[in-house]
């Protein structure tokens, strides 16, 4: 099946990204302090649990909210309204500053899309962040629910997609998630007390323009491929309740990497005459700890590929569809990339799937 | 198997079907990962679920001898039959 691609001179090419996270930071242990008393309501061996929370490597997260405003949140429409106004402010944010950083105005935005899996909102985030910063009435918005973690690649390579049809456009892809407002108190399973421990709240932007605008710097988004696994469903996503999204999360996410990265990554590079060797920068979700030492077993990767995915896990957490960015804006703003450099992005989410880019700066 | 260890059996039951969306039968001759089909995550749901019905403790040590559904029912048995040592809380 052809890659989403194009000659590596008329690609698009992503010039910034935004990030932000929200202003409260709370340790892990503090989190784990929080919740022990909750835990024991329904658990015998509360260590047990500790240790989960430790477990994940996450030394703290950054929250939407003071962590005392969540024993408030206990509906739906609390949460959610929350939510609403977090990922407004946190997405007005970002985009500000990634269109500093690419030297560019809201003017300039041709397309907007906006990726989340965390709340919902019509009119949906953008529309609301347009009226703070003042897109061009003729601005078009796509936005995406529901890829979950993949989202940040997929928003990337949609995005690129419509560039390679508008080569002059200028496209913005927003990924804004506050993981803990989705967060289901009452839901003492053990899946949500992991997730509870790994997932964190931020936002990122990424700005990317078509082949043929002004101002070419930054990677080339030179292809991208998207591989979905059938028979999937119950790996990962939400089981929509009365009170919100409640965690559907799987142990065979790691497998799942095992099993089909590797071959999808080579087969991927190979379309482009390219070998994992070639490939200088690896800009990896930061699924967990299990899923990053997967990605660098199955893909063979030399112990320092991934210390930006690492370290970004170990500081905020996973940061759902925002995390790849966070990553990638890490990347392009750092001392290694060079002229000729090949990169790889690469996330995986519920559906359960993959998506891969293919970077040349 | 002892009337305990049948009644640990009905709660692995329970675990594996309201929790672990499990949907074939769960037999004391079992293997946990291999019949099963469990995984890291689904251990640990049925050793918390194990825990919280029974009161006790689990540790990855008493992991070592235990493979089949029998083999957990006997440990979990044996444990919650045992003395329970005082807890000392500072």
């Amino acid at each position: 099946m052809p890659s989403s691609a194009s000659g590596p001179d008329s690609s698009p090419f992503i010039r910034a990204v935004g990030r932000a996270l929200p202003p409260h930071y709370v340790s892990q242990e503090q989190l784990i302090a929080a919740f022990r008393e909750l835990w024991a309501t329904r658990h015998f061996n509360v260590e047990r649990l500790e240790d989960l929370h430790r477990a994940v490597q996450v030394g703290g997260r950054h929250l939407a909210l003071p962590i005392d405003d969540y024993r408030a949140l206990v509906g739906f429409q609390q949460r959610n309204d929350a939510w609403i106004r977090a990922a407004t402010e946190l997405s007005e944010t970002v985009v500000r500053q990634a269109l500093d950083k690419a030297e560019l105005t809201p003017a300039d935005v041709d397309h907007v899309f906006f990726v989340t899996v965390t709340g919902v909102a019509t009119p949906s985030i953008e529309a609301r962040v347009a009226n703070r910063v003042r897109f061009r009435e003729d601005f078009k918005r796509t936005p995406l629910f529901g890829l979950g973690c993949v989202a940040g690649v997929s928003g990337l390579a949609r995005a690129a997609d419509y560039l390679r049809a508008f080569p002059t456009h200028t496209a913005l892809v927003i990924a804004t998630e506050l993981c803990s407002l989705t967060l289901q108190r009452e839901d003492l399973s053990i899946p949500n007390i992991i997730a509870s421990g790994l997932f964190g709240d931020g936002s990122a932007c990424a700005v990317l323009r078509g082949g043929e605008a002004p101002g070419a710097r930054g990677p080339r988004v030179v292809a991208s491929r998207s591989v979905f696994y059938p028979d999937t469903e119950r790996v990962m996503g939400w089981d929509v309740v009365d009170t919100g999204f409640k965690v559907v999360l799987s142990a065979k996410v790691p497998n799942m990497v095992r099993e089909h990265i590797r071959g999808n990554v080579d087969r991927f590079l190979g379309e482009h005459g390219l070998a994992r060797g070639d490939v200088r920068h690896w800009v990896a979700h930061t699924g967990g700890p299990k899923v990053l030492k997967a990605f660098e077993e199955a893909l063979e990767l030399e112990a320092a590929s991934l210390e930006r995915s690492w370290r970004s896990l170990r500081e905020v957490g996973n940061l759902s569809s925002a995390s790849v960015l966070f990553v990638l804006g890490e990347t392009l703003e750092g001392p290694e990339p060079r002229p000729g450099d090949w990169g790889v992005m690469m996330a995986l989410g519920p559906g359960f799937c993959a998506e891969m880019v293919l970077l040349r700066w | 198997m002892t009337e305990s260890e049948l009644e640990v059996l009905a709660e692995i039951r329970r675990i594996a079907a309201d929790e672990l969306e499990w949907s074939g039968t769960v037999e004391p001759r079992h293997d946990l990962l291999k019949d099963l089909q469990l995984d890291s995550l689904g251990l640990t749901v049925l050793a918390v679920g194990l825990e919280n019905r029974f009161r006790i403790r689990l540790s990855e040590e008493d992991a070592q001898g235990v493979r089949t559904v029998e083999d957990l029912a006997r440990l979990v048995a044996q444990r919650a039959a045992a003395p329970r040592t005082p807890e000392v809380r500072p």
